[in-house]
């Protein structure tokens, strides 16, 4: 147990740190949930790829730098307390660039990730459908192979970065006659493909980041099938494990919510509470302990060991955190809190990740989803139904 | 930066585990709140294993381990709600002999034949053998009054938090388990309890809080072991998120054994109140809160994303 940092991870540090600071823009961006903040991420995303900082995790051959996990926490860590953007490549770079690399074939891997890498094309997940949330083997929509394609019917909903992305991947059911797990193929398409309508859906905030999918008749040929047709649901199940395992929500994030938060209470120390002090000591002591437990899982997983259910643990905790953390900033700002534009972004951030921070209970696996698996699984209790 | 115990470290603490588990299940227990919670040969057989001389040099007979190994074991003194004092002996008093220097009774401590642990001014009275005992909610433990003497040093009591913390996410594990078996032979309405979600939700829960206390209390360990500017500060972070993860362990697993759980026959009284005990001893929530509150809201402890190690 060794709680130094090596003068190697120091100064990749500084270098980080150095890098962000010229780079992070000094106006926060507008939200990228709008065709014009989009844009400005994408332009973030190719400002990040030129300095080769887009994919830290990524193998070299695939325009990454083959950071190891605890030089990860350290890019994470100086990339939020520098103030960096949110990452509208995120679901390229945790989700589909990892299940590419570890289940797509030589030209798949040729074809897509370069250019995912460098910020080139933005990638939509589709996941959910109408009748498919929690419950994601419900998953109705088809694609019924014709000749050397795939012929897509069906709809996805709450894809994330769809309004505005170029391309999509999600799982359909490619057997007909199958139900539940069996029968579904990955699939990956390119969102202008004739026969995709996209409705973005007003989200909370009143902006339009996520869209429903509407396909009919959609034509993908084979080749962007991943991992063979049939292993849909293993191919999906490994990609929902990188997102709820280890890399969705690194604690640079939290911390520095956390920080902003006691800055927050400080320069309103007379205005609030001893409710909303502890509330925001509290804040520090969970951000921390998250921190704590992600370089234990780290050096897990360095020494060869793996994440498993306890993905469910890490999910619930810091999602109930930053919700409870932007809560308690609501409540310190008091009457300010309600306003959208009242100054230079910093009270809006709050109002803007109060709003945000009610999709993390749900999105990834509802929380009452990982409650389940955490007693299943970790716990070893009977299985819902069970008896 | 290697945030994990080494095998030899979880090889240790394992051992101690299967020990105690063997030699102090809950018929030693029973037995002990029966007849009193002193017993010479228990005592006898973790100074054997050399438990006693953990944190002592080689060269004065004992195992010359770390703080954070003997906070892996004093979880495992937690799981087995051990009535005798080995933790505050063993892991708080002789520590704190080494760090001051006053090692002039260090060999009778490895060997065993000590086994008083020192006085300190945050609490009111000392676990310790006693004619008179003043009583403890807690039936293995005896208190006496710490009389004249106590000492005020706080790496004393930072030491017997940290470990009380350790304690306490043993005990909480512990209840976590015997609730979750509970839940699994306990049938009601057709099947067993623990397939309701209410149920599972809230063992889940336990589950979230004891997972995110335990590398708060190896930071803390290691912090302290380190001579970490910064350790009080660590090691009253966890006392807290130990202190919490039990107590919401013991009223949840309370709540999963319905009337049972408040009968004397159902073993998780024992943990439970050793966990109401520990939880105010070594320094109340409030005393470690505040100091927590000061160093991070008054701005003495570096904070931040670049922080995390401070």
């Amino acid at each position: 147990m060794q709680f130094q940092f090596t003068p190697e991870q120091e100064a990749f540090r500084a270098e980080v740190r150095a890098w962000m600071a010229r780079h992070v823009p000094k106006k926060p961006l507008v939200t990228l949930e709008c065709r014009e903040g989009f844009d400005q991420h994408v332009v973030w995303e190719k400002a990040l790829a030129s300095g080769n900082w887009g994919m830290v995790t990524w193998p070299r051959e695939y325009g990454g730098r083959a950071l190891d996990l605890i030089q990860w926490l350290i890019f994470e860590e100086e990339y939020f307390a520098a103030g960096g953007p949110n990452r509208a490549n995120q679901n390229g770079i945790f989700l589909l660039g990892p299940t590419i690399m570890e289940f797509g074939s030589d030209e798949q891997k040729a074809r897509f990730l370069p250019p995912m890498a460098a910020g080139d094309v933005i990638w939509a997940q589709a996941w959910s459908e109408p009748g498919a949330g929690s419950d994601m083997a419900a998953i109705r929509s088809t694609a019924i192979r014709d000749g050397d394609h795939y012929v897509i019917n069906g709809q996805k909903t709450w894809s994330s970065r769809a309004a505005f992305a170029d391309w999509g991947f999600g799982i359909f059911r490619t057997d007909p006659a199958s139900s539940r797990h069996k029968g579904l193929t990955f699939i990956l398409f390119d969102l202008n493909t004739p026969g995709i309508t996209r409705r973005p859906i007003r989200q909370l905030h009143g902006e339009t980041g996520f869209a429903e999918l509407f396909f009919d008749d959609v034509r993908v040929p084979v080749e962007n099938c991943l991992a063979g047709e049939g292993q849909g649901w293993n191919v999906a199940m490994a990609t929902a494990g990188f997102e709820r395992g280890l890399m969705l929500r690194s604690p640079g994030r939290f911390q520095a919510t956390a920080k902003r938060l006691v800055e927050l209470y400080r320069a309103n120390a007379d205005k609030t509470s001893p409710a909303a002090r502890e509330a925001v000591v509290n804040a520090w002591m969970r951000a921390q302990a998250y921190t704590y437990n992600t370089y234990m899982v780290a050096a897990k997983i360095m020494a060869g060991g793996k994440i498993g259910a306890e993905a469910s643990l890490n999910k619930i905790f810091w999602s109930e955190l930053d919700r409870d953390m932007h809560r308690t900033a609501m409540q310190i700002l008091g009457a300010y809190a309600e306003l959208k534009h009242f100054d230079d972004g910093s009270v809006n951030q709050w109002l803007e990740g109060y709003i945000f921070a009610h999709s993390g209970p749900i999105y990834a696996g509802s929380n009452e989803v990982q409650r389940n698996i955490t007693a299943e699984r970790l716990l070893g209790l009977p299985r819902v139904g069970a008896g | 930066m290697d945030f994990r115990f080494s095998e030899d470290s979880l090889l240790l603490a394992s051992s101690v585990r299967e020990y105690l588990t063997d030699t102090h299940g809950v018929d030693v227990l029973r037995r002990l709140d029966a007849e009193g919670p002193y017993d010479t040969a228990i005592w006898q057989g973790l100074v054997d294993m050399g438990l006693a001389g953990l944190l002592i040099p080689e060269c004065d007979g004992g195992l010359g381990r770390s703080l954070p190994e003997a906070a892996l074991i004093a979880v495992e003194c937690g799981r087995a709600c051990l009535a005798e004092p080995l933790v505050d002996v063993a892991f708080v008093t002789v520590p704190f002999l080494l760090a001051k220097g006053e090692t002039g009774q260090i060999a009778d401590y490895a060997a065993g034949r000590l086994a008083q642990p020192l006085a300190h001014q945050i609490n009111p009275y000392v676990v310790q053998k006693a004619d008179t005992p003043i009583a403890s909610v807690d039936p293995l433990r005896q208190l006496a009054a710490a009389g004249g003497g106590a000492s005020d040093d706080p790496h004393l009591l930072n030491l017997g938090a940290l470990m009380a913390a350790a304690q306490l996410v043993g005990i909480a594990e512990a209840m976590l388990d015997q609730a979750v078996e509970y839940a699994k032979i306990r049938q009601q309405f057709g099947q067993p309890i623990g397939a309701f979600q209410a149920i599972k939700h809230q063992l889940a829960n336990c589950a979230v809080a004891i997972e995110f206390a335990r590398p708060v209390l190896w930071r803390a360990a290691g912090a302290l072991d380190d001579g970490l500017a910064s350790a009080p500060i660590h090691v009253s972070h966890a006392k807290l998120a130990a202190g919490d993860a039990a107590i919401l362990t013991a009223e949840t697993a309370h709540q999963v054994h319905g009337a049972m759980g408040y009968t004397y026959e159902v073993d998780l009284h024992f943990w439970m109140k050793r966990a109401w005990a520990l939880q105010g001893y070594w320094g109340s929530r409030a005393f470690h809160y505040n100091r927590i509150d000061s160093a991070i809201l008054g701005g003495s402890h570096p904070i931040g994303a670049d922080a995390s190690f401070a």
